[in-house]
Order: C-alpha cells, then sequence, then structure tokens
C-alpha cells in the first residue's frame, strides 16, 4: 500500500499516518504488560485447573481394594467414622459389610460399581462422600462455583478501585530533595525494609 | 452449695442486665458516672459467675452425687486432674465455663480501657453484657448444672443421692483432652470482644484507625488460643481414637476451624485498613462473620442438629441459639448498612501486583474455604429438608474441594509477604522469587526422581519448599542488611531487626509454622498399614519395623481394668524401641478405650493399637500404622503460636506511637472534662 492510497481507517484502526515506529523501549514495555497480562490469566486457570482437578472424579476404573472401598463408605454402627476406621472391636456392622465389598471385588467389579451396590443396599448415607448426581451435585459444585465468585468479586472489586492511569504529565515532578532521600534509605536499610516491603 | 452456685447464676444475670441498660444510658447521656457503674456491674458479673464456677468445682470434688450435673460425669476414683476438667464434660458445665470465660474476657477488656477508647468502652460493655445475658440465662433456666437427684417414691419426691456417679467419658480421660476446651472456649468467646469494639466504633460513628488497632490486637489472643485448641484435639484424636489419623472433618471439628479461617481473613485485611484506609466495610464484616462462626460452632455442637463423636447429646438449647444468632446478624447488618458512608476508602489500588491484591486474594481463598467447609459440613440438613434423603459428607468430600484451595492458600503464604504496598515492580519480582522458584522446582524434580508421585503431596512439599525460602529469605535479607549497617553479628542482627518490627516478623514466623504443618499434612498420603493377630513369640513386619509380641499383661486400677501388649520393636535388624498399646475398660462408665502406644520422630511415627482379643484364638488383634512427618503438625503449631506470641510483642516504634496516642487521648479527656 503506497503512502497516497487511502487507508483502511476505521473505528479503532490507526490511520496509516499515525503509525510510528515503536522504540526499543516502547517494544521492551509492551513485552512486559502481555507478561502481566498473561501472568494474571495464568493464575486464574491455575487456580481452576486445581480445583477442577480436585473435584473430577477420580478414575475409578482402578482396581478397587477393600481398603480404598472402606475409606469411601461409612459404618453404620453409629460411631460416624468409615468402615475402615470403625473403634469398635468386632463391629458386627463391619463384620457384615467387608464379606460383601471383598466377594465384589472378587466378581471384577470395580469402585464405582461396588460403591453404587452398597448405596442400594444400604442406602446413600453410607457413602462418605455424597454421590455426583441430582441435588447432590450441588454438594460438590457449589464449593467451586463460590471460588469462582469469589474471585470474579475480587477483580471487579480490584479494577473499581484501581487508580486511573495518569496522561501525560503537564509539569514534571519536583526532585526529591537529596537529604531526604538518603534519610528515608538509610531507615529502610536499619529496618531491613530494602526488600519487597 | 447448689444453692449458692444458683444464686451466684441469679445475681450474675442481674449485673449483666444493669451493665446492658448502664452502658447504653451512659454512652447516649455521656455520664462518666452511669458508664462506671456498668463497667463495675460487669466486674460483678465476673465474680458471681465465678462463685458459681466454684460452687460446681466444690462440688465435683468433694463427690456431691447428690447433684444431677456431678454424678453423671464425675465418680470417686476419678482422678482429681480429671475432676477438675468435668467441670466441662458435660453440656451444662461446659455452658457454665463457656459463661466465665465471657466474664474473664470482659472484665479484661474494662480493666485494660479504663484509660483508653472512653467514648467507645459504655457500648462494649452493653455488647459483652449482652452476650453475658444470654448466656448466663441459658445456664440459669435451660441447662442448669445446679439441680438435683430426686426420686419418687409413695412417700412424694424424695431428694436422692447414688453411692457413685457415671464418672468422666473415658475418651476425655487424656491429658490433651483436658486442656482442648478450654482452649478452644478461650478462642470461641474471645471473639467477642472484637465484635463489641466493632460495634461501639459503628454506633460511636469512631471508625478511624483506633478501633481497628484495638481489634486486631483482640482478635489475634482467641485466635492462637483457637488454633492451639484445634492442635490439641488433633493431638487427642491422634492419641486416642486409634486410627492413626488426628483430623477426620468431623462436624464439630470443622466448626472449630470456620471462625479460625475468618479471622485469619480479618488479621490480614486490617492490615490494608492500617496502612491505605481501605477495605473497611470488609474488615467490619469479617468482624461479624468471625464472631457470628463462633457462636454457630458453638450452636451445631450443643444442639444436637449434626451427628458427630464430639457432639454433646441432643438438647433444646438449639432454638435459643438460632434466635441468638438471629438477632446477631440483624443488629450488627443493620448497623453496619446505617454507618456505610463513615466506612468509605481513603485510597486506590495503585497495582494489581501488590501487596493489597496479596491480601485481597488471600482472603478470597479464606473465605472460599469458610464457604466450602461450611457447605459441606450443612449439606446433610440441607438435603434432608430438601429432598428428604439422608447423606454423608466426610473426609473425601472436604479432602477433595479443601486441598486445592489450602495449596493456592501456601503458595499466598510465600508470595504475598514478597510484594510490595502499593505497586511492586518487575525487578523486584524478579529479585524476590527466582531464587524461590528455581530451589523449588530443582526440589520438586528432586522429589519425583525420589519417588514422591501422589500430586497432592509433590505440589504441598514443592510449595512448602517454595514458601520456606522465601520467608527465611526475608529474614536473611533483613539480617544481612543490619550486618553491613550496624555492624552486629548475624545473630545480634536477626535479634535486632525482630524486636524493631514484632508484627511483621512475627508474621513470617507464624507462615514458617503453616509450612511445616503442610510439610506434616503431606506425609498422610505415605500412610503404611498392618494388622494382624499375635501371641507370644508372634512377629509382624511392616516397613522396615519388626514387631515382636513379648506376651498380654491384664491389671485392675480403682478406675478401670486393662489389657496391655508387650511389643519389641526392631528397625532394620536393630533394636528401636518396646512399646505397650493397651485396651482399658473403665469401670463407673462401663466403656472401652485404647490407649495407643506411639513412637514419634521427625521422620515418622510408629503407632501400634491394641484394638482387641481375638473371640476365637484368645490372641492379641494388633494394628501398626506407620505414618510419616506427623511431629511437624506439632511442630508447626507451636511454631505458629510462638510466632503469634512474638507478633503480640509491641515493637520499639509501635511502644513510641502508643505513648503519643495515649498523651493524645488524655488530653482530648481533660478538654472534655473543662
Amino acid at each position: 500500500m503506497s503512502e497516497d492510497q487511502p487507508s483502511p481507517v476505521g473505528r479503532g484502526w490507526p490511520a496509516v499516518g499515525a503509525l510510528q515506529p515503536v522504540s526499543r523501549r516502547g517494544r521492551v514495555r509492551g513485552h512486559l504488560h502481555a507478561i502481566k497480562h498473561a501472568g494474571k490469566w495464568a493464575v486464574v486457570v491455575l487456580a481452576c485447573s486445581l480445583f477442577a482437578a480436585s473435584v473430577i472424579r477420580a478414575d475409578r476404573s482402578r482396581k478397587p481394594t477393600l481398603e480404598s472401598i472402606g475409606d469411601q463408605v461409612m459404618c453404620l454402627c453409629g460411631c460416624m467414622a468409615t468402615l475402615n476406621h470403625c473403634p469398635h472391636r468386632d463391629c458386627a456392622t463391619v463384620a457384615e459389610i467387608r464379606p460383601i465389598i471383598e466377594k465384589e471385588i472378587a466378581e471384577g467389579k470395580d469402585e464405582t460399581a461396588i460403591l453404587q451396590d452398597l448405596a442400594i443396599r444400604y442406602g446413600v448415607q453410607m457413602l462418605a462422600a455424597p454421590p455426583a448426581s441430582g441435588f447432590n451435585l450441588t454438594a460438590w459444585i457449589l464449593p467451586g462455583v463460590g471460588l469462582l465468585v469469589g474471585l470474579s468479586l475480587v477483580v471487579v472489586i480490584a479494577r473499581r478501585w484501581r487508580k486511573p492511569t495518569p496522561v501525560a504529565p503537564g509539569v514534571p515532578p519536583k526532585p526529591l530533595d537529596p537529604k531526604l532521600l538518603a534519610a528515608v534509605e538509610e531507615e529502610m536499610k536499619a529496618s531491613g525494609m530494602g526488600t519487597g516491603g | 452449695m447448689n444453692q449458692l452456685g444458683s444464686v451466684g447464676l441469679v445475681a450474675a444475670l442481674a449485673f449483666a442486665a444493669y451493665a446492658v441498660v448502664a452502658g447504653v444510658v451512659g454512652g447516649k447521656l455521656r455520664s462518666l458516672r452511669v458508664v462506671r457503674s456498668a463497667e463495675r456491674a460487669t466486674l460483678a458479673f465476673f465474680a458471681m459467675v465465678t462463685v458459681a464456677v466454684v460452687a460446681l468445682e466444690y462440688l465435683i470434688l468433694t463427690n456431691d452425687f447428690h447433684n444431677a450435673y456431678v454424678a453423671e460425669h464425675s465418680n470417686r476414683d476419678l482422678l482429681t486432674f480429671y475432676k477438675v476438667a468435668a467441670l466441662w464434660a458435660g453440656q451444662e458445665g461446659s455452658l457454665l465455663f463457656w459463661t466465665w470465660l465471657l466474664a474473664i474476657y470482659s472484665g479484661l477488656a474494662v480493666l485494660l480501657n479504663r484509660k483508653k477508647n472512653r467514648q467507645l468502652m459504655p457500648y462494649v460493655v452493653a455488647v459483652l453484657m449482652g452476650t453475658g445475658v444470654f448466656f448466663s440465662s441459658l445456664v440459669l433456666f435451660v441447662a442448669n448444672p445446679f439441680q438435683e437427684l430426686s426420686l419418687a417414691s409413695p412417700a412424694g419426691v424424695q431428694p436422692f443421692t447414688p453411692p457413685d456417679g457415671n464418672g468422666l467419658n473415658p475418651l476425655l480421660q487424656y491429658h490433651s483432652m483436658v486442656i482442648h476446651p478450654p482452649m478452644l472456649y478461650l478462642g470461641y468467646v474471645g471473639m467477642v470482644v472484637p465484635f463489641a469494639f466493632a460495634m461501639a466504633a459503628l454506633i460511636t460513628r469512631q471508625l478511624g484507625d483506633n478501633w481497628i488497632r484495638t481489634t486486631r490486637r483482640w482478635t489475634m489472643v482467641p485466635w492462637m488460643l483457637l488454633g492451639l485448641g484445634i492442635l490439641l484435639g488433633g493431638n487427642w484424636a491422634y492419641a486416642v481414637l486409634g486410627w492413626g489419623g488426628y483430623w477426620g472433618w468431623d462436624p464439630v471439628e470443622n466448626a472449630s476451624l470456620l471462625p479460625w479461617l475468618s479471622g485469619t481473613a480479618f488479621l490480614h485485611s486490617v492490615m490494608i485498613q492500617e496502612k491505605r484506609g481501605m477495605l473497611k466495610v470488609w474488615n467490619v464484616v469479617l468482624v461479624i462473620t468471625t464472631f457470628f462462626l463462633s457462636i454457630f460452632g458453638t450452636f451445631l455442637t450443643r444442639s444436637g442438629i449434626v451427628s458427630s463423636v464430639h457432639a454433646f447429646a441432643q438438647s433444646n438449647i438449639g432454638p435459643f441459639f438460632a434466635v441468638f444468632l438471629a438477632i446477631i446478624v440483624f443488629f450488627s447488618l443493620t448497623l453496619l448498612f446505617l454507618r456505610l458512608d463513615h466506612l468509605k476508602s481513603e485510597n486506590k489500588l495503585d497495582s494489581l501486583v501488590s501487596r493489597e491484591s496479596g491480601f485481597l486474594f488471600n482472603n478470597w481463598i479464606l473465605l472460599a474455604l469458610v464457604f466450602a467447609v461450611l457447605w459441606g459440613t450443612l449439606f446433610p440438613l440441607i438435603s434432608k429438608a430438601v429432598q428428604n434423603v439422608s447423606v454423608t459428607v466426610g473426609a473425601p468430600f472436604f479432602n477433595k474441594t479443601a486441598i486445592p484451595m489450602g495449596l493456592l492458600l501456601l503458595f499466598l503464604t510465600g508470595a504475598g509477604p514478597l510484594l510490595a504496598w502499593r505497586k511492586t515492580s518487575f525487578q523486584s519480582l524478579k529479585r524476590n522469587f527466582l531464587a524461590p522458584l528455581i530451589i523449588a522446582g530443582a526440589s520438586g524434580a528432586i522429589l519425583l526422581i525420589a519417588g514422591v508421585r501422589l500430586f497432592y503431596a509433590w505440589m504441598t512439599l514443592v510449595l512448602s519448599i517454595f514458601v520456606g525460602v522465601c520467608i527465611l529469605g526475608e529474614f536473611w535479607k533483613g539480617a544481612r542488611t543490619r550486618m553491613k549497617t550496624a555492624g552486629e553479628n548475624f545473630a545480634q542482627a536477626l535479634y535486632n531487626l525482630t524486636l524493631r518490627n514484632t508484627r511483621r516478623y512475627g508474621g513470617y514466623v507464624v507462615h514458617l509454622g503453616i509450612v511445616l504443618l503442610f510439610i506434616g499434612f503431606a506425609g498422610l498420603a505415605f500412610k503404611t498399614e498392618a494388622k494382624g493377630l499375635m501371641q507370644e513369640g508372634d512377629l509382624l513386619r511392616v516397613k522396615s519395623y519388626l514387631l515382636r509380641c513379648d506376651g498380654l499383661i491384664t491389671g485392675d486400677t480403682p478406675n478401670y481394668e486393662y489389657t496391655r501388649a508387650l511389643i519389641t520393636v526392631t528397625k532394620n535388624g536393630h533394636a528401636f524401641t518396646s512399646m505397650h498399646p493397651e485396651k482399658r475398660f473403665y469401670k463407673a462408665s462401663q466403656q472401652p478405650t485404647s490407649y495407643v502406644s506411639i513412637h514419634p520422630t521427625l521422620s515418622e511415627d510408629l503407632y501400634v493399637v491394641l484394638a482387641g482379643l481375638d473371640q476365637d484364638t484368645g490372641k492379641a488383634v494388633i494394628e501398626v500404622f506407620v505414618n510419616p512427618l506427623v511431629m511437624w503438625v506439632w511442630i508447626g503449631g507451636v511454631v505458629v503460636f510462638l510466632g503469634t506470641l512474638l507478633a503480640l510483642v509491641p515493637s520499639r516504634v509501635e511502644r513510641e506511637m502508643a505513648e503519643i496516642r495515649r498523651a493524645q487521648e488524655v488530653a482530648v479527656q481533660a478538654s472534655d472534662a473543662i
């Protein structure tokens, strides 16, 4: 496109003539801004990924053991502990349920199937965590929703609180008194405040 | 003595009610005489509740089983140490104990503020004693520990005194269990004081720096004690319950964690208000939330609405707590709404990469954790109400939801203090974070090579190293600067640096303690268990330990009968230790309990339980756990406690500022008097 031809100027597009070569400092600033911006989003993505990874159901197709199932079901004797941790010696409930679990493991069922069978037999309250279906799904979703809503609020509040970026200064700022500056630096060193704080 | 205790309670209620009225009237009329009378009534409330407590302890210690509470929770052969603890073993006694701690805190608030915060004190007293009216009424009319036993007979109702009591719950007969409830209650109850100051500040519109500084200090102490109480409870669960763990996400455990988390959020965000005059509304909300959650936790424990191993038996005090909670919410939020104009932020946020935003994100995670734990704790009730289905929400749920948030929080624990106020430059970020990131990254690689492949455990350890390096780096950089400028050696520089700014460096010590706690938590992922039937001469191997049973002995004490297993342990072929787990049967309560044998080391605990005797063979059922890194949980808790104590010590600068403020207050009071 030669300088004589009209430029595709529209809203948001600078006129060709307005484009100036970017200085090296400007390029560095631009990169830093991009890194900071990317860094912020990286934190958000990391936070959400960590949380999502945690609430995504564990791979239940792995081979179940009495131990792994026993940690996910409650003992119904009233001890309010999981099957593996019932404090009662010779607990009748533990004695009844363990053979059932062992039989189902021997039949080759996976964790999900075994837990479902136990829930059908003894009730949903037997599971140490609510199943992720129906209304019970809200148990799993709401903490994550709360986290994201909280994050959104923080971002909104932080943006509303942001000082506007100053426009090009009309008057250059007064230089600081060198004696005052030296005294401040001395005080900071003495209190070990020369770092991030 | 029963009558004396009851009279004490009646008098306490009367003094509390007077103090509420006198506080409000004195504050409105600005009458020093009326305000002082309210304060004296507060001290009298303390005296009368103390009379009631002393009366009940006397009844317990003298085995007066004519008193229903003593008969229920004590017996003749109970050790004196545990008899004293019987005061808070049951619903009625523990409510009285709660009221007494409230009276102590109220008395201290009055005595420590005789010459300061004079404009706030009338309403502080009114709020404290309003809470006192509630609890003393509850104890007097609903859960009275001074009821006497009687028996219906043909001749009419006759007083009855059984020959002995039912004894203390065997699970409570353990040293850390004796201290655990008092610490917890000191934490719960103490949160009423910052709440009272916040309400007084809102009422009087004295919403400057003074109230927030006062409130922060009054929050740190109960926060510290609540944390200690939670740790002691975990220690008890570990040593007594016999399942090898220290935290089960039980509803009552969760109820104690909630105010601690919101209190932590407050202690951080208050710094923004002190430094930059921002987040004023949010800080008031956090103070209200923390107090609300303290009372809510008490309500959950005592109402019986949630099933818990810790809960008291179902009782009728739930509705009273519900009403009190509703009053707190209505009163405090109304007041906050009416004073919004006085709580405008004084500054703006200069940058999202700043300490201010670091604290914002810290609060975000902490409150998200509060919500997740609260939601999970209440979900069984919600499920029952909505779909008429009982569900259980146990450890698998809380581990999945809380652990990722905990890891985010751990990251912020290290990153936050390295951000500058207002704006952190890229050079500063690079200077502060590069070394910790490199060291943490390298450590992560080493851990992977060493076989640590479980994601959460690995991430916890990597983040712990990152945060640890960040914090230790702050101490190192500060001390090194002081060594250069003041010519001190490292130890002197570190000492003087810390004392010069105790809040800051005490906070760093607390953060280090949190790191140690997380390192301890990571060890849970590597627990090993083994179980076997053993008689004399039998062997059981677990990891590098070989356990040999040297026999079983039985015995009899006045309080319990016991069976003790004698176990000799070798490790990698060398003599290691001997362990003596017991099974006890408490005679008075007719209940069995385990006495776990633990050999702790810094790397792992060897934990041996005598689960019982096999009915068919008569052999001992021995359960063995190897629990890595548990010791770091207790060490971390102690470090948090010590760091908080350090942060409470006024630094030299703070002392000088306090003197100036006191002089200004005296001048203001003098001119008011004129």
